[in-house]
């Protein structure tokens, strides 16, 4: 009980002080330090800082990416069950902005290892998208990565709203998000509809 | 010789570009980089100040060079379906045959720091715009303001993965799904869908 709890202190503080100083300037004594630890204690957990910035990185896309799929359930039909995925990914990215740019802006930092971490977390996603192929007039002529090519639109619009600093008003988005989403599988016209619908 | 100093500058400008992509950012030194270049260390910090200096220029360099082949080889490509097709074409070519250089481009960047990521979506925000005349296809349309960001963000994922893999040379074989991803904004699946088969058969 007790480790867990450091464990996640070390992760919480890999976020706060990444956030703050950077990836590169954040140091093993500045973790330490935020979390409450000691050094021994850290590295008994994690070979370096690297680990503990990766498992971070893990533990955040696991809350997202639970917080999305138990939405999406809440809906029987796509597109309603995609809308409502994204809409509780957007709030919750809103509430969190540390996480947020970390998760989708910053995450380069820390090199290769957390670029394939990043592509992975945004891969779970697939599920919201994929279920449009059934309601795609053109289903069977569209190409295997469409989902692939929806998430990266979504994700495009999202990460230019964190970089110009507009993280809090990320839900506002949910419109733009939605026609991302529903174009490739319904066309721009049935996307522009369904997104008034679902206003 | 002025011309001479330009282009011991340029030959280290093309090195950083090129080891940064072989063995990452945060992996390559200034040692690195003048020996790719064949010049001395005296001449390396006579033109920067350091490593991230270097690379900050070496990266606005060759986002201009990229574009310029770009504009070049489609600025009299008409309709716009064609014109994108061929910049699409054209980038792909050269991630394709200068791996290091689409590593670089894509994916290291995100590693030398806030300055440089600010480099890399400035580049993106320049295809966007380049690509802003596809609204004129449809005038009747509403169509949301941030089409071009889904469309630059849809195709950018995909490269990126395929960089991260390590398929940069097998690009050219993603560009019907690409052009796919590029045009399903604007034309919709089913006008999409034709111009991913016609590029299949082209390739």
């Amino acid at each position: 009980m007790v480790a867990r709890s450091q464990r996640e202190r070390a992760l919480d503080a890999a976020v706060d002080v990444v956030a703050e100083k950077g990836y590169a300037a954040t140091t093993v004594a500045d973790l330490t330090k935020e979390a409450g630890i000691s050094r021994t204690t850290f590295y008994e957990m994690f070979p370096d800082k690297e680990a503990c910035f990766l498992a971070a990185y893990d533990a955040a896309a696991d809350v997202l990416a639970r917080r999305v799929a138990a939405a999406f359930e809440t809906e029987a039909v796509w597109p309603a069950r995609a809308r409502a995925g994204l809409e509780a990914l957007l709030g919750s990215l809103a509430d969190e902005p540390a996480i947020a740019r970390l998760a989708l802006v910053d995450f380069g930092a820390a090199g290769p290892a957390a670029q394939r971490r990043y592509r992975a977390a945004l891969l779970r996603m697939t599920p919201l998208f994929d279920e449009g192929r059934d309601f795609a007039p053109e289903g069977r002529r569209l190409p295997p990565n469409t989902s692939r090519m929806a998430i990266g639109a979504v994700v495009g619009l999202i990460a230019d709203e964190i970089a110009a600093g507009r993280t809090e008003q990320l839900p506002g988005l949910l419109p733009e998000i939605l026609f991302a989403t529903l174009s490739p599988y319904l066309g721009p016209e049935a996307a522009t509809r369904g997104v008034s619908e679902e206003r | 010789m002025a011309t001479d100093i330009e282009s011991r500058r340029d030959a280290i400008l093309t090195a950083m570009v090129r080891v940064v992509g072989r063995k990452g950012y945060d992996a390559t030194s200034v040692a690195d980089v003048i020996e790719e270049a064949g010049t001395s260390r005296t001449t390396f910090y006579k033109h920067f100040d350091d490593k991230h200096d270097c690379f900050l220029a070496s990266y606005e360099r060759m986002v201009e060079q990229v574009f310029d082949t770009i504009v070049a080889e489609c600025d009299g490509e008409r309709p716009w379906v064609s014109r994108v097709r061929k910049g699409l074409e054209t980038l792909i070519q050269i991630f394709a045959l200068e791996p290091e250089l689409a590593r670089t481009a894509v994916v290291e960047v995100a590693a030398a720091g806030a300055d440089a990521r600010k480099l890399h979506w400035d580049a993106v925000n320049r295809f966007k715009g380049y690509l802003e005349a596809g609204r004129e296809l449809e005038p009747g349309k509403e169509l949301p303001e941030q089409i071009s960001v889904m469309a630059v963000g849809a195709v950018s994922g995909l490269i990126f993965d395929e960089l991260v893999a390590g398929r940069a040379e097998q690009l050219p074989e993603l560009m019907p799904d690409l052009l796919f991803a590029m045009l399903v904004p604007y034309l919709g699946p089913g006008a999409a869908a034709d111009e991913m088969r016609r590029a299949a058969q082209a390739a």
